[in-house]
């Protein structure tokens, strides 16, 4: 793919220094033992609790509908912009499209790459089943995601705020649609991993050939249908942990949704009380 | 090609009747056809054939440099090329999405060490290592790409003569390996490499290697990658959602299939003869 | 090109059960992936005398007594093809036949189309010819008596008659100076389709007989439409369902055997059209009953049931 130049003249990847330096010795066990101490995370959670969330609509000005997430230090924006005609099309198509797109701020150029791709193709399969398609024949709906700065689990944070933004944005929906990430590793699930213990349950640390799971799954859920809809998963993962996970990745979401209800319901009542101010300014 | 709803109605009843319009069962496979070694300058190449879907993949080796936070692993890349030639669709950019959906869905699957191993493609910590090049090439698309091409890659890298390393001289920073001859080289362990399956969803029930008709009746369909006795990805296409039952009834029956298709695929591989070549022109 | 010349009935069933032995080999359930080089030869033309193939630009003969018909051009006097394949001749009519073409419609022939697009007053039919057919709301039987006039309603209503996807059987009615059809649904045998498989062959493999709609008498219907797609539907029972209409059954489940029969005629057809054989009643009937592994996946004591209740 054809570089830009003229945009952007910095190199095209670095390598953090301390690769080459002789401390990162440690053995992938090790790093697990420190991560995971006493049922202790490194941040004092416990393996099955999600961290803190904070969410906020409005945070885009020019976007139809914008939401900003928190998931610990995990930052995300996504803003959603009007229906618009699907450019370079001929045929009619009943249904409306999801354009996605999602960007991560880890020191890369400006074009996506394959693995963002792939994230906004995740993201697009999840959006499409809960936005009500047949109302926005021949037209697309923009929606874009920004990792602010990623320390684990940005999909499920990009999902979750997505939704909050299209309901911010007034696209019809069929449902609040909620996302959580868990990694497994060396029989211990994470919910909501942060980024180092995101990069441990990619690799497989036992190495004496023990047939332990590890990977990473991502669901995204529809709340009141209980369906889900994008189920994603990497690394090498047993069916019965698999079947572990999905019960714990659906208590997870369905304690996420009362907090985006909430957060909901107070930013309309916010809106409506400024509104109020509004009139009485008009009237007087 | 678009289907009218008593087509779709006879397909939908058929999967419910578990005969499905070409005389299948849900679990059924179509038959396939399999032929390695056809590409004479690749180190190793497969061509896979399901019914109308053909693809050739080609696999190239090269030294490389390591990663610098990976110094003890090679390198392993896919790359699809969606020739014009299987569907004027595929014209232009067009078939970009598939493209990337599929070797993305390959890098997924490779992933993890327990798979693919990597740090077999070590040649010299931190300094050189092999790198494969895995290239897929889409002759036709009659549906079902995900599982023609990962059973054509795991055949491809079956197929695949990694060189053997004679003599390493190094001088300062300069790294000299003395490569065998072709002749004398090693084959890629991929025992565990992955075999995908699509399970898709027809009404209420499952079906794998669905044909075009079939698709087109499909709300969603679960693209599962299981390599030995785990699954290494799995990935959700299609514009539908599921309950968390019928998901798990999804990879139950994908992880059945898909022992049964990697038994299939190393019954055939063990039968291949080293002189049958047949090509393109029978 | 075996199409072109009568091939013994005896012969054909030989051949048949030839290209059937790999299937024969496999028991359900088990994914079958057969090696490149054990494939399986199933030209039936192998002991058989070619006809001439005549390729692009070959001269066919240089007398000028003859007319030019299709595949065919004039140059310098000489008569010569414009594609590959075998030469017909009809008195002075010189035509070359190719196996794959579109399908070139004549005036009564039998097709079957799917709408692809619903506009004024007409629908386009993809029918596999070169341009899409049209018909025309004029020349369908409306519902409420065949003679009634054409309302401003019934144009609104196209839609609720025929809506793109829809599959058709149809008469051409006339052809238009640019080849494209004109057809008709004015008789009760034409009119939508209801439940059952298309499947699509080369057009010059449909032998053009008396009629096209036939009831086998193993429990199935197949239309042979001439432009190479074929219909096969659960037996039409005259006295209660008229298929010209536009009503299509969607509640009806179609039982187990005649989805097996439907099924096994599919996988005859697409067997018959791989070795190029010609396709009618008979050819598909013979196939039928010769090849109970036409269907590979079929239980065994099906199969065995088979043979032992037929020979």
């Amino acid at each position: 793919m054809p570089i830009d130049r003229k945009r952007i003249n910095g190199p095209e990847e670095t390598v953090p220094y301390n690769l080459y330096t002789k401390l990162n010795t440690k053995s992938l066990l090790q790093e697990f033992d420190e991560l995971f101490c006493d049922g202790k995370r490194a941040d004092n959670r416990a393996p099955l609790e999600h961290r803190k969330i904070f969410l906020k609509t409005g945070v885009v000005s020019q976007a139809k509908g914008s939401a900003y997430i928190e998931l610990g230090k995990t930052k995300v924006i996504v803003s959603v912009f009007d229906p618009r005609e699907i450019p370079n099309r001929t045929d009619y198509s009943l249904k409306g499209e999801i354009y996605c797109e999602f960007n991560c701020t880890k020191r890369r150029l400006h074009q996506q790459d394959a693995e963002e791709k792939q994230y906004s193709a995740i993201m697009k399969q999840a959006l499409e089943s809960t936005v009500c398609r047949h109302e926005f024949p021949n037209f697309q709906v923009d929606i874009y995601a920004l990792v602010l700065h990623n320390d684990g689990s940005p999909l499920s944070a990009a999902i979750t705020a997505a939704g909050v933004a299209l309901s911010h944005a007034g696209v019809p929906m069929y449902d609040l649609i909620v996302s959580a990430t868990l990694g497994i590793q060396h029989n211990v699930k994470f919910l909501d991993p942060s980024n180092t213990e995101q990069r441990l349950c990619d690799v497989s640390i036992s190495s004496d050939g023990k047939e332990d799971s590890h990977g990473i799954i991502v669901i995204s859920m529809l709340h009141t249908h209980e369906q889900i809809s994008q189920f994603y998963q990497v690394g090498n993962i047993s069916l019965e942990d698999i079947t572990e996970s999905v019960k714990v990745l659906e208590t997870a979401c369905k304690d996420i949704v009362p907090l985006v209800q909430k957060h909901l319901v107070k930013h309309i009542l916010k809106t409506i009380k400024n509104n109020e101010d509004y009139v009485i300014l008009v009237s007087s | 090609m678009t289907l009218c709803e008593a087509e779709k109605t006879f397909v939908l009843h058929g999967v419910e009747e578990n005969f499905r319009i070409d005389g299948r069962e849900r679990e059924d496979y179509r038959p396939m056809e399999l032929e390695t070694d056809i590409v004479s300058h690749a180190f190793g190449s497969a061509r896979l054939r399901l019914a109308n879907t053909d693809v050739l993949v080609a696999v190239k080796i090269e030294v490389d440099t390591p990663f610098p936070e990976r110094p003890f692993e090679g390198k392993l890349e896919f790359f699809v090329d969606c020739s014009a030639n299987a569907t004027p669709d595929f014209e232009g950019r067009g078939g970009e999405d598939v493209a990337i959906e599929i070797s993305n869905t390959l890098s997924a699957a490779y992933h993890s060490p327990k798979v693919f191993d990597l740090r077999k493609l070590c040649i010299l910590k931190g300094r050189k290592c092999w790198k494969i090049f895995v290239d897929i090439l889409l002759l036709e698309c009659g549906g079902n790409l995900f599982d023609a091409v990962s059973l054509a890659v795991k055949a491809a890298l079956w197929n695949t003569q990694v060189p053997l390393i004679r003599q390493i001289d190094i001088d300062g920073n300069n790294v000299e390996l003395k490569v065998s001859e072709l002749s004398d080289c090693q084959r890629l362990d991929v025992k565990t490499a992955p075999v995908m399956v699509t399970v898709c969803k027809i009404g209420e029930h499952c079906i794998v290697d669905p044909n075009v008709a079939e698709e087109q009746c499909s709300v969603g369909s679960i693209v599962v990658s299981v390599s030995e006795n785990k699954f290494s990805t799995v990935l959700q296409t299609g514009t539908g959602s599921l309950h968390s039952s019928t998901l798990l009834d999804c990879l139950k029956l994908g992880y059945k299939v898909a022992q049964r298709l990697d038994d299939a695929l190393w019954s055939t591989l063990s039968k291949i003869q080293p002189t049958e070549d047949v090509g393109f022109l029978k | 090109m075996a199409i072109c010349f009568p091939i013994h009935m005896s012969f054909r069933i030989k051949v048949g059960l030839r290209f059937f032995k790999f299937l024969n080999e496999k028991c359900p359930k088990k994914i079958h992936i057969r090696l490149a080089a054990h494939r399986v030869n199933t030209s039936v033309a192998v002991n058989q005398r070619y006809p001439k193939i005549y390729t692009p630009g070959e001269v066919i003969t240089s007398q000028n007594e003859f007319m030019r018909g299709h595949g065919t051009y004039e140059e310098n006097g000489d008569l010569k093809s414009s594609v590959a394949g075998v030469r017909e001749q009809v008195n002075n009519l010189i035509s070359v036949r190719p196996l794959k073409s579109r399908y070139n419609g004549e005036v009564g022939d039998v097709v079957v189309g799917r709408i692809t697009e619903v506009q004024q007053r007409r629908w386009k039919v993809d029918t596999n010819s070169r341009l899409d057919s049209v018909l025309l709301l004029s020349s369908v039987n409306l519902p409420g008596g065949e003679l009634r006039r054409r309302s401003a309603e019934d144009e609104h209503m196209m839609r609720q008659f025929l809506q793109e996807g829809d599959l058709i059987s149809a008469e051409v009615q006339s052809v238009f100076s640019d080849g494209s059809l004109s057809l008709h649904t004015r008789s009760l045998r034409y009119g939508k389709l209801g439940q059952g498989v298309l499947v699509k062959v080369f057009p010059s493999l449909i032998r053009r007989s008396k009629t096209h709609f036939h009831n086998l008498p193993v429990g199935a219907s197949i239309i042979l439409g001439n432009n190479g797609f074929i219909w096969i539907c659960p037996t039409i029972n005259n006295a209660e369902e008229s298929v010209g209409g536009f009503i299509q059954n969607l509640e009806e489940v179609i039982p187990r055997q005649e989805r097996e029969t439907i099924s096994r005629i599919r996988n005859c057809i697409l067997a018959l059209a791989q070795s190029k054989m010609m396709l009618f009643d008979t050819s598909v009937l013979y196939a039928y009953l010769r090849n109970p592994l036409s269907t590979p996946y079929l239980n065994c004591w099906y199969q065995r049931r088979w043979w032992t209740s037929r020979y």
